[in-house]
């Protein structure tokens, strides 16, 4: 029961930290309309940079700045968020599949930078010896990874929030405005490069989070944890949760890592030894399976986006949203 | 079950009686050790096949203390996310005392850290090189339950040296595959070359996956190097070679165990091999019908080529023996028994069924062993290192065949003499 609790407890962990940055991309594509084709980039930049910043000295290598954890995992939110700036305005003039084509190369030169430039980045043996806060002080790993999971939860809280209010709020109606008629948003006096810019920017930012959380619970990151594979991975999560649907993101995020490690589990439990060593290549073909039906059944995903009506402070107070009803949307409305 | 219980419960009972004390009763029993391997790539499937040979082999010979042992594989798919799950998945819900793997050190790493070092588990990875593991051991955070069979890139590096010294080549060009363990190894070979006078025109590295190497290829090929070495593995490694030779190169060339392997001998054709020197661990010098290789070939059909299938064979043969010598299956007590069974001073052990029981036998009786592999008498640093002597081997037309051995004092020797 204990190992239950316990291999639950480092699951949830693992999920909470990739649906953060699902919630990242789900403001970059499912709001904004942005094919962020690099997530693993913007990620890797956060996990390296809290790991650096806040661990010890390596010899010949950059590092050695032992900042304090809040203080990391600020700087790796920030230098994702700096990369995504710079990112944002060379490709300003992308859309669509050029724009992923395009971010999908910056996460492979990442890669390759952090393979290569071994004397920034470790090479391809990573960067280790991170000391993760307050570890030496909880002698129980058990209720250490108890807190940790609270720590990764309280994060998700906040930028689920912070997004389900962002969303709510005009800017959110500006967002969705730009990600269905951008022509229509600059005649009605919007920038559309600027605000697409500050979508692109923040969706990085939430996804520099997930990856220093990601670095802090392995104490431990390397070119391997940031292969073009984990960018597939967050867009499957959003598109079965439902792009345009936070709650979505984060169930969707359950969802497909639940069944890809649990289609593992499983496969090891019950498969008839014969098969035991072609467990991996079934299970490929199982997720494959599963995302393919998904998006047969549930085009929109398992939670589709709702329509929102934006609420704006007004002189008086908060504006109401009008009753129900009284708007000709036809869909419904929370 | 249910239908005969009445009967079966009272025949059971007697049956017991009369089989208690015979091995064949105590089978009943299972105990579970833990895998985690990349079995979805296509190297990775044979180490996963050695592993469960090895196994087989064990239960054959009576299972740990009376126990059948079950090994549960799960695939890392080389995706360290995948690897660190299905590893904790292992240790809490199977609750296995022992994980074998993983194979990429960027797994094997988190693993370690995050999940059996913490829940007190012994891992012993096959393959994972990276001298980044040499650190985390010196720092005390492997808590002693951290070991592999994968002879460390120093080790590795040193061979490939002397090899290319003995060979006498002057100008000598390096291809590494792009990964931790070929960075660590195109380094320390450079270094080691460098320092017994033999200069390094290129030092390339090689990725996975690429449709063509030509770039890479026409780099060394305008440095004109004498010869070659090279450390990738055989998909990489039979393009390398064949873009290599098809532009005009030298066919002289070093090569790492990683490419001991009958994929890259039939896509480069043993023509173009004749001048292909590799370096290996070395196969214990014992008579062949206790060879690792021997076993494998009865079993397999096939010579034992391809990266880390005597390391594997052995990890799990060093660690069942350990568990068979601890009192009590945890990781740390476990792990405390490996400098037992792999004791130079101890019994020679060799890992075929009779030598197992042999083996048990001993340890039963309180005595030492000293286990001799697939890679030869096995000997642990205490950061959990091994250092083995090692052989240079030609391509044949069965498979490979040994040249030339270089004992333990040979690798240390020349360690030695290199870094004054």
């Amino acid at each position: 029961m204990i190992g239950l609790i316990s291999y639950l407890v480092f699951f949830l962990s693992g999920a909470m930290i990739l649906a953060i940055a699902v919630l990242g991309l789900n403001l970059q594509w499912g709001n904004t309309g942005i094919f962020n084709g690099g997530v693993a980039a913007f990620f890797g930049a956060g996990a390296y940079a809290l790991i650096i910043l806040g661990g010890p000295d390596r010899p010949g290598e950059l590092g050695g700045f032992s900042l304090s954890y809040p203080l990391a995992i600020l700087g790796g939110i920030i230098v994702s968020g700096v990369l995504a700036l710079v990112v944002g305005i060379v490709t300003a003039r992308l859309r669509h599949d050029y724009l992923a084509i395009a971010t999908f190369g910056v996460a492979i030169a990442l890669e390759s930078l952090v393979r290569n430039a071994e004397y920034l980045f470790g090479g391809a043996k990573g960067v280790r010896g991170f000391q993760r806060p307050l570890e030496a002080a909880i002698a129980d790993p058990f209720t250490y990874s108890l807190m940790f999971l609270g720590l990764v939860i309280v994060c998700l809280l906040g930028v689920y929030i912070g997004l389900e209010r962002l969303v709510r709020s005009p800017f959110g109606r500006l967002l969705r405005a730009i990600r269905e008629d951008e022509t229509a948003a600059r005649a009605l006096g919007k920038s559309p490069a600027n605000v697409r810019l500050q979508s692109f920017v923040l969706g990085a930012m939430i996804m520099g989070l997930a990856g220093g959380l990601y670095a802090t619970f392995y104490a431990f990151v390397s070119p391997q944890d940031i292969r073009p594979i984990l960018t597939f991975q967050i867009w499957a999560m959003l598109i079965v949760g439902g792009a345009g649907n936070n709650k979505g993101a984060i169930i969707g995020t359950l969802i497909v890592w639940g069944g890809w490690v649990a289609s593992g589990w499983a496969l090891a439990k019950f498969a008839p030894a014969d098969w035991q060593l072609y467990t991996g290549t079934i299970q490929y073909i199982l997720i494959g399976l599963v995302i393919v039906l998904t998006l047969l059944a549930r085009p929109r995903g398992l939670f589709p986006e709702e329509l929102t009506v934006s609420t704006a402070t007004g002189p008086d107070g908060p504006v109401k949203p009008p009753e129900r009803g009284t708007v000709s949307t036809g869909g419904q409305q929370s | 079950m249910n239908r005969t219980g009445f009967f079966a419960l009272p025949a059971l009972a007697v049956g017991t009686l009369i089989m208690a004390g015979s091995p064949a009763a105590a089978q009943d029993c299972t105990t579970k050790i833990g895998a985690v391997l990349p079995t979805s790539v296509d190297w990775g499937r044979p180490i996963a096949e050695t592993a469960q040979y090895a196994v087989d082999l064990f239960n054959e010979a009576g299972g740990v203390k009376g126990c059948k042992v079950e090994m549960i594989l799960r695939d890392t798919q080389v995706d360290p996310k995948v690897g660190v799950d299905a590893a904790k998945a292992l240790v809490d819900l199977e609750k296995v005392p022992l994980l074998l793997g993983a194979v990429s050190s960027g797994v094997s790493m988190p693993i370690l850290t995050s999940v059996t070092v913490p829940s007190n588990v012994m891992q012993m990875s096959c393959c994972s090189s990276s001298t980044a593991f040499t650190g985390v051991a010196e720092e005390g955070k492997t808590k002693g339950l951290w070991f592999r069979t994968f002879a460390t890139t120093r080790n590795q590096a040193a061979v490939a040296a002397m090899l290319i010294r003995d060979k006498g080549y002057k100008n000598v060009a390096i291809l590494y595959k792009n990964d931790d363990w070929g960075q660590d190894i195109g380094k320390l070979v450079a270094a080691d070359l460098e320092k017994i006078g033999v200069k390094v025109t290129a030092n390339v590295a090689i990725n996975d996956g690429q449709p063509s190497f030509r770039a890479e290829v026409t780099e060394v090929l305008k440095t004109k190097p004498e010869a070659l070495y090279l450390a990738i593995y055989p998909a990489e490694g039979a393009a390398v070679v064949r873009e290599w030779v098809s532009l005009g190169g030298t066919q002289k060339m070093v090569v790492a165990n990683s490419l001991r392997s009958d994929e890259f001998r039939d896509a480069v054709g043993l023509k173009y091999l004749g001048d292909v020197v590799g370096h290996d661990s070395a196969p214990p010098r014992t008579d062949a019908a206790t060879s690792f290789v021997d076993l494998y070939k009865a079993k397999f059909n096939s010579e034992p080529n391809g990266p880390g299938l005597p390391n594997i064979f052995d990890a799990v043969m060093i660690s069942l023996l350990a568990m068979e010598a601890a009192p009590e299956l945890k990781g740390d007590q476990i792990a405390a028994q490996v400098a037992k069974v792999t004791d130079p001073a101890g019994m020679a052990v060799f890992p075929n069924v009779d030598g197992l029981k042999a083996a048990k036998a001993a340890l039963a009786e309180g005595k030492s062993l000293s286990y001799t592999g697939g890679t030869g008498a096995v000997k642990f640093d205490k950061n959990g290192d091994v250092s083995a002597p090692a052989v240079g081997w030609t391509f044949s037309e069965g498979g490979t065949s040994e040249q030339t051995y270089f004992t333990l004092s040979d690798v240390d020797g020349f360690i030695a003499s290199i870094s004054k």
